[in-house]
């Protein structure tokens, strides 16, 4: 099975094509909305973040950053492994928030509100083959 | 925002956008660069929705303010407000969205390279949900703000909610005369006898009840809703705060029923007093007495006096007709929309964040007009409260229930 690299540009580019397949406009409940996912301490020492942009349903973006980011109207930052043991069932994301591991930026309602569109979106993400 | 924005034609339009601007001009004058209100009667001025839980509202240089409050209640609080939900922000235990992490967020872009001054309100009240910000949380926004200073600003609020404007006087007037409607309902509760057997707690729910029914949408006291006091607990030594208790009502005594009802955050507050027959000629000396007093000090009012020359003018009466040791000193507290109920005025006074005995009433203010007086060796106890609108000459009495002291 080919594996991609965590945060590379082939993972980004699987990640889109996953998340496009596999979301329907119905299952995510045609929100239209953007997050910005901020890892810091990477294994290289640099931060990184992804950008998934959704429109009318549809994933229409995920990017990688470096450097300035760009406005999302949720950004959640943590650590790189936080995330890494996120993406490999390790921890629970509403776990992590709740202590503090990871912070969110944005109106904390209307995140609750998302929170079930989030997790099909990470349950996509989860099932690309990668090394972190 | 809520589907209930009242339109300007409405008599209870409160023109909150125009407030916003108030305070956000006075926050030029003295150099403020975001303002963090965190009381009670500040948030219900500006939001325009009741805050029960601990609130804040951040009011930026120009533009909209946003509310913050416990995430449970956002949702409600921005159905409720003028404001949005994109202004109306939940806080929560999470990483980046507890109180601290949400505030200095919306304060920082305010503060170029995170220097400038927060306006904050800071304090001391008798009234517990006064809501001034606790020194924690002004130790926590500090540290998250290291260059900014933090000043204590709640005069802005106070001088601009002084006078209250026609929506604001009609959300009192309507109060008032749900708090009729409650009254209405203990005295045909009460009368012919209909009295024995019920308690306080039953007379202050049958009131909230026909309250309620009328609109009302709470018994917004903070002393326990609607207080009811009966027998020896009308008249306890320098009292003026009694919930109700499960006592019951007994022939031969006196009994309070001082209701509270909220109408769109203006506030309705009204005693009436009650001798469960037979009355005795002493029990009906006492409620001459405070009905003479009473009329008196509702005619007293007016714009240009001043809490301590009224007190000097009734006192008078009071010697005269040698009933002074029966009266609380005091004739008044202050009032404003939910959250503004104790002092009057400003913190001018001899004693900070106590109402200045030398206010100067002016046209347009308003306060709860509040008697109480007390005989504890005879068991009996008299309290009137009103809200009242000070006039040019004279004011205006919201609650039309008629004054006296009834024999049932």
């Amino acid at each position: 099975m080919e594996t991609y690299k965590y945060l590379s540009p082939e993972w980004a580019q699987e990640a889109a094509r996953r998340l496009k397949a596999d979301l329907t406009p119905d299952k995510m409940k045609h929100l239209t909305s953007s997050m910005l996912t901020v890892y810091t301490d990477c294994p290289d020492g640099a931060n990184r973040a992804v950008c998934y942009r959704v429109v009318d349903g549809v994933v229409e973006e995920v990017s990688l950053h470096e450097g300035e980011l760009p406005d999302a109207e949720f950004t959640i930052t943590a650590a790189y492994e936080i995330f890494a043991r996120i993406s490999r069932a390790d921890l629970k994301a509403r776990a992590a928030l709740m202590s503090g591991k990871m912070t969110l930026k944005g109106n904390l309602v209307k995140a609750l509100r998302l929170a079930p569109v989030v997790d099909r979106l990470n349950e996509v993400l989860a099932t690309i083959p990668a090394d972190y | 925002m809520s589907e209930t924005t009242i339109p300007q034609a409405d008599p209870y339009f409160i023109d909150f956008p125009n407030r916003i601007r108030a305070i956000q001009a006075e926050m030029g004058q003295q150099g403020i660069d975001v303002y963090l209100g965190s009381r009670l009667r500040t948030l219900s001025w500006t939001v325009d929705a009741f805050c029960p839980w601990r609130s804040y509202v951040v009011v930026p240089p120009q533009g909209l303010p946003t509310a913050v409050t416990f995430v449970i209640d956002a949702a409600r609080v921005a159905d409720d407000s003028w404001l949005d939900e994109d202004h109306v922000l939940g806080y929560g235990p999470m990483g980046g969205q507890e109180q601290i992490s949400v505030l200095s967020g919306l304060v920082r872009p305010h503060l170029k390279g995170g220097k400038g001054v927060v306006g904050i309100e800071s304090g001391m009240a008798t009234y517990l949900p006064e809501g001034n910000l606790t020194q924690y949380e002004f130790e926590c926004l500090q540290a998250a703000l290291p260059d900014a200073r933090l000043t204590n600003a709640h005069d802005i609020v106070d001088r601009l909610s002084l006078i209250k404007d026609e929506g604001t006087i009609n959300r009192f007037r309507k109060a008032s005369c749900i708090v009729d409607i409650g009254h209405q309902a203990v005295y045909d509760a009460i009368k012919e006898g209909g009295y024995r057997g019920m308690t306080e707690t039953e007379i202050g729910g049958l009131a909230a009840y026909a309250m309620r029914k009328a609109g009302s949408e709470w018994e917004w006291s903070f002393t326990g809703g609607n207080e009811i006091a009966s027998g020896y607990r009308t008249g306890l030594a320098a009292g003026a705060c009694t919930p109700a208790s499960r006592r019951a009502l007994q022939a031969g005594e006196p009994l309070m029923v001082d209701l509270h009802a909220m109408f769109k955050l203006g506030l309705g507050d009204h005693a009436h007093n009650y001798l469960l027959g037979p009355a005795t000629p002493r029990q009906r000396w006492h409620a001459q007495n405070f009905v003479t007093l009473v009329d008196l000090c509702l005619k007293t009012y007016r714009a240009g006096i001043s809490p301590s020359r009224l007190a000097d003018e009734l006192l008078e009466v009071c010697e005269e007709g040698e009933f002074a040791e029966y009266l609380v000193p005091g004739f008044e507290h202050g009032i404003g929309m939910m959250g503004d109920e104790w002092r009057i005025g400003l913190n001018d006074g001899p004693f900070p964040y106590w109402t200045n005995p030398d206010h100067v009433y002016q046209a347009g203010e308003m306060l709860i007009c509040a008697m109480q007086y007390a005989c504890p060796e005879e068991s009996i106890g008299l309290r009137y409260e009103n809200p009242i609108l000070i006039t040019e000459e004279g004011c205006e009495v919201m609650s039309k229930y008629p004054l006296g002291v009834e024999e049932i």
